[in-house]
Order: C-alpha cells, then structure tokens, then sequence
C-alpha cells in the first residue's frame, strides 16, 4: 500500500506511519514523505483540501493518515459517526467533512480511486500516546479530567517527560517518537484501551481500508 | 542572566523595558527598537563606542541636558537581582554604576557585556577566506567562519563531527565541510556534496546555505560569546530548515536540553517571518512583541497580555500577530 501522512512534525510522521503499518500488518509504501502542515491545527485544516487533491491527481497514494492534537477540543465519540451526528467542534468531524467535501468534487483520473483516509486524534497531543504504557496517567480518561486552563502546562509536561526537555531538538523527538512507536506497535492492544477514541478512531479507520 | 533592559532616551527608546529569557524572539514593524535594544545593550559593555548626539532621542529639547541611560537587570545565581546602570550625559563622561554589587559581580557582569556580540550574518564574509590567528571568534558578519571552523576541527574534533552531521541534516545535498589554503596562513571552506564527493568553494554556496553554515557553527563552538544577539536568522533560509534554526538557537540557550555541557548562552534573535514565530507558540514568555507608538518604541512580552492563552486558542499564531491583534505591526500599512 502506498501511505501518505500528514502531520505538523517530521518525527510525527515516522511515528504515525510504524502505527499505521502495526495496524494493516504490512510495511506501508511512502508517497509524498515531504508533506507537513505549518505548525498549528489550523494550518492543517487548511492545507488538507489541498493534499487531497494533490495526491488525486498528481500521486498513485493508495491512502492518506492525518493525525492531529486534540487540544481543547472535544473528543470523537461513536455518536458522531451517525448521519447527524457530526460535532461542529470535533477535529476528526471537521477533518472528515473536509475530505469528504474535496473528494465530491474531485474530477475522475483513470484507473484512479479516492484516496482512502484515516484520522487520529492525540488526546492532548501525541507526546501521551508515545507515554502510553510507561507512566499509568497516560490516558485518554486522565487527561479528559485535567481542567482545560491548563493545557501549556500539560503539553510542556508531556514533552518534558517525553524527551526530558520542553525543546526537543527535532532530532531527539524523532528519535522518541521512532522509540515509542515501535513499542507500541507491538502492544496496539494497549494503545487502543487507553486512548480508545483518538487512536480508536484511527486503527478503525485503518482496519475499514 | 539578563531579566531586563531599561532604556530612557535612547533613540526610539525614549522610555521602554525590554522583558528578557534565556531565548527571547522580538518581532515587531520595522523601525520599532529591536535592532536599536541590541545595540544600546551592547553600548553598555562599550560605553566609548556611543556618541551621545547620535543616540539622544530625536524631539529632546537640547536645552534639558537629558542623559541617555540604560539600565540592565541580571539575576544572579542565588536568585538576587542586580543592576548595572550606563549613563551617557549630555556633557561630560559616560559612567557604568553596579549599585550595591561587589567588585566580583561587578567583574562578572563587565565581562559579560563586552563579550556580548551582535550577529547581522553576511553572505559575502562568511564566504572570505580566512588569515588564522591564535584565536578565531566569528566576526558579528560572520567573518572568519573558514578559521573558525578549522581551530574547532582542529582543537573539538567530537564537535566537528557532530556539527558535519548536524549539516547532513539540514542539508542533506551535503556530507562534509572541507578546507582549502588559499595562501601561506590562511583557510577557506569548501562543503562536499554527498552525491559525487565533490568540493563545493563557499563562494559558490547559496547564501542561505552559508548563513545555515554560519549558525550551526555558533551553536557547536565550545565557547560562543555568553550574550548572542542575533538579527533575523531566518533569512535566507527555507521555511522548513527553521525547526532546524530553532533546534540551534535552543542549543546555545538551553545546552542542557541536548548533550551540550556548557553554560546558557543568552540568545536576543529578531523575525519577521510567520513561520519563525509560529514555532515558539508553546512558549509566548520566550516573544516580545515591539510596537511602535508615534516616534517613541515599547516591548511587551506575549505572555504578559491578558487573557493570552484564550486568545491563541484554535489559532496561529502567526496569523494572530498579522491581524494586529497582539500588537507588533505597522499601524498604518
């Protein structure tokens, strides 16, 4: 299968693509390695429109994975998966109908299906999921009961307690999350149970290919 | 430490307080005091080096006889604040005051501030090869980087390795830094390409590449100067390289975040680029935002602003420094 990621970090990306070849149990073939979004959930949200019609019409990807912080936002419930059920708010609902809005109008190329898609949500950021199965806060439900005031606070703990300093140098947090990955790739069990709807909703996704 | 700098009447910073970290970014229009901040801290160190006529902020009535001062607050190891205090009067010598310091801190921070350098990065001198001498620094343009970089090969070996690979990162078209001899004494670089191994002169390097070049030679040196100032290291550089800029930066000023084993380095850079600045969202207390008001300049630090953290909420920051709505932009664009 040929993958392309997108996501706001390089060292992200080599972390999401060893979970996403874990999931479909084969090693993924890499499109487009060079895509990142600025920095910021709301430069991803832009570019995505754009991605998806890149790899459309100029790209043989086979699938798109875009994993984003949740930050303060709310989490994808199942609920939100019904015809109605979309969440104004909800960054996987808001990806979802941005894909699903650019591939509507997306000409045919020959030989050519939509690119299909997963999303993940890394609730706070993904610093938690590579805590997953180290430190026992590093869950979904933890951090969901953390007042959202204090979001800075919690993200620059996560990367002190990640990579030991709140400026990791990108070649440290590569390093990490290539680390954390591979751990977790071969525990996906855990993963799942302890950050069920943000890494749920990609393995999901992943497995519907 | 510097926790602060206080200027009164100097040039644009008529009455102004720059808010100082380890590493501070200050953006703001052009004009509004960032450039003239870094200058007047250095003049502290080099009290001969200002002409009082040249510095007294334009407006002032001659006939007041206003001192130009500056006034820098360090904390100090144990946590206690102290000041040094420059005044330029209209007539007569310049004096530096440490008022309540010992001469040990004294000593200290007189040190310090003469060390204190001032980068504005030149393609042109970075590229010049270099007369050794028995101590290279590099030149506020970058001169010297060829002499430089062959005491630092020559004396740190370990940090000349790692600064080649660190360069095989940012870019990846090359593997090696090389030396030439122009002439009896002297040095010039060249960089190997990966592919081919072939010598590239500094004089054919884009200058993007040489200022890369340049910074990263900061970073790895065993001895930079304990105050970088540093004007726009974003330029000339991809958009994308700048994590790479930044992992730079944070090496001189946090060096125990990486395998560095020596003291922070204080780093004062200046941006206008979005992209620089969006890479520091997660730390607002390390941005200082320069505004402009009438002829007279101020700083504020972005954490400082109310209610900061809702307001970046959802947003980048970049684009909430453009709209204005943080301040630091030209008031008639």
């Amino acid at each position: 299968m040929k993958l392309a990621t997108l996501s706001e970090s390089p060292a992200d990306a080599a972390a999401v693509r060893i979970l996403v070849d874990a999931l479909l149990g084969e090693q993924t073939e890499t499109i487009s390695s060079a895509l990142l979004s600025p920095p910021g959930w709301p430069a991803v949200l832009d570019v995505l429109p754009n991605v998806i019609k890149h790899l459309h019409y100029r790209t043989n990807a086979d699938a798109l994975v875009v994993v984003v912080d949740s930050d303060n936002s709310p989490i994808h419930e199942q609920a939100h998966d019904a015809p109605d059920g979309v969440v104004d708010q909800c960054k996987v609902c808001l990806l979802r109908t941005t894909i699903k809005q650019t591939q509507i109008h997306l000409q045919p190329v020959v030989g050519r299906m939509p690119v299909k898609t997963a999303i993940g949500l890394a609730v706070p950021a993904i610093e938690a999921w590579y805590l997953c199965g180290i430190v026992p806060h590093a869950t979904e439900a933890a951090f969901l009961q953390q007042p959202a005031a204090t979001l800075r606070e919690i993200k620059l703990k996560l990367k002190r307690d990640v990579y030991t300093t709140a400026r990791p140098s990108l070649e440290l947090a590569t390093t990490r999350a290539v680390g954390a990955a591979t751990r977790l790739a071969h525990d996906l069990d855990l993963i799942e149970r302890l950050f069920p709807s943000g890494f749920g909703v990609l393995a999901r996704d992943v497995r519907n290919w | 430490m510097i926790e602060s700098v206080e200027f009164k009447n100097f040039k644009a910073l008529r009455k102004a307080t720059l808010p100082l970290s380890r590493f501070t970014l200050i953006v703001g229009p052009n004009g509004s005091g960032k450039s003239t901040a870094m200058q007047a801290l250095q003049a502290v160190g080099k009290l001969e080096s200002l002409d009082y006529s040249k510095v007294i902020t334009a407006g002032i009535n001659p006939s007041k006889q206003a001192a130009v001062q500056v006034i820098v607050s360090w904390s100090e190891s144990l946590g206690r604040r102290v000041q040094t205090v420059a005044t330029w009067p209209a007539r007569g010598t310049p004096s530096r005051e440490y008022p309540g310091s010992s001469l040990t801190i004294r000593k200290n921070f007189e040190q310090t501030l003469r060390a204190l350098r001032i980068y504005s990065l030149d393609a042109e001198s970075i590229a010049e090869p270099t007369q050794l001498q028995p101590r290279m620094s590099l030149a506020s343009n970058g001169a010297h980087l060829a002499g430089v970089l062959d005491r630092l090969r020559d004396s740190a070996p370990e940090r000349f390795e790692a600064l080649n690979k660190e360069l095989g990162r940012w870019l990846p078209e090359y593997d090696r830094i090389l030396f030439d001899t122009p002439e009896s004494g002297h040095r010039s670089i060249l960089l190997r390409t990966r592919e081919g191994h072939h010598p590239i002169p500094a004089s054919e390097l884009s200058q993007g590449t040489l200022f890369a070049l340049a910074l990263l030679t900061l970073a790895y040196i065993p001895d930079p100067p304990p105050i970088i100032c540093i004007e726009e290291p974003d330029r000339g550089i991809h958009p994308r390289l700048l994590r790479n800029v930044q992992d730079a930066l944070y090496r001189l000023s946090y060096p125990e975040s990486g395998s560095e084993a020596r003291a922070p380095i204080q780093v004062i850079a200046t941006t206008h680029s979005p992209y620089m600045l969006d890479l520091y969202r997660d730390h607002p207390e390390e941005i200082v935002l320069a505004q402009k008001v009438g002829l007279e300049a101020r700083f504020e630090r972005l954490s400082d602003q109310v209610n900061i953290d809702e307001i970046l909420e959802g947003a980048r920051l970049s684009d909430l420094w453009y709209s204005g709505i943080l301040g630091g932009v030209p008031l008639h664009p």
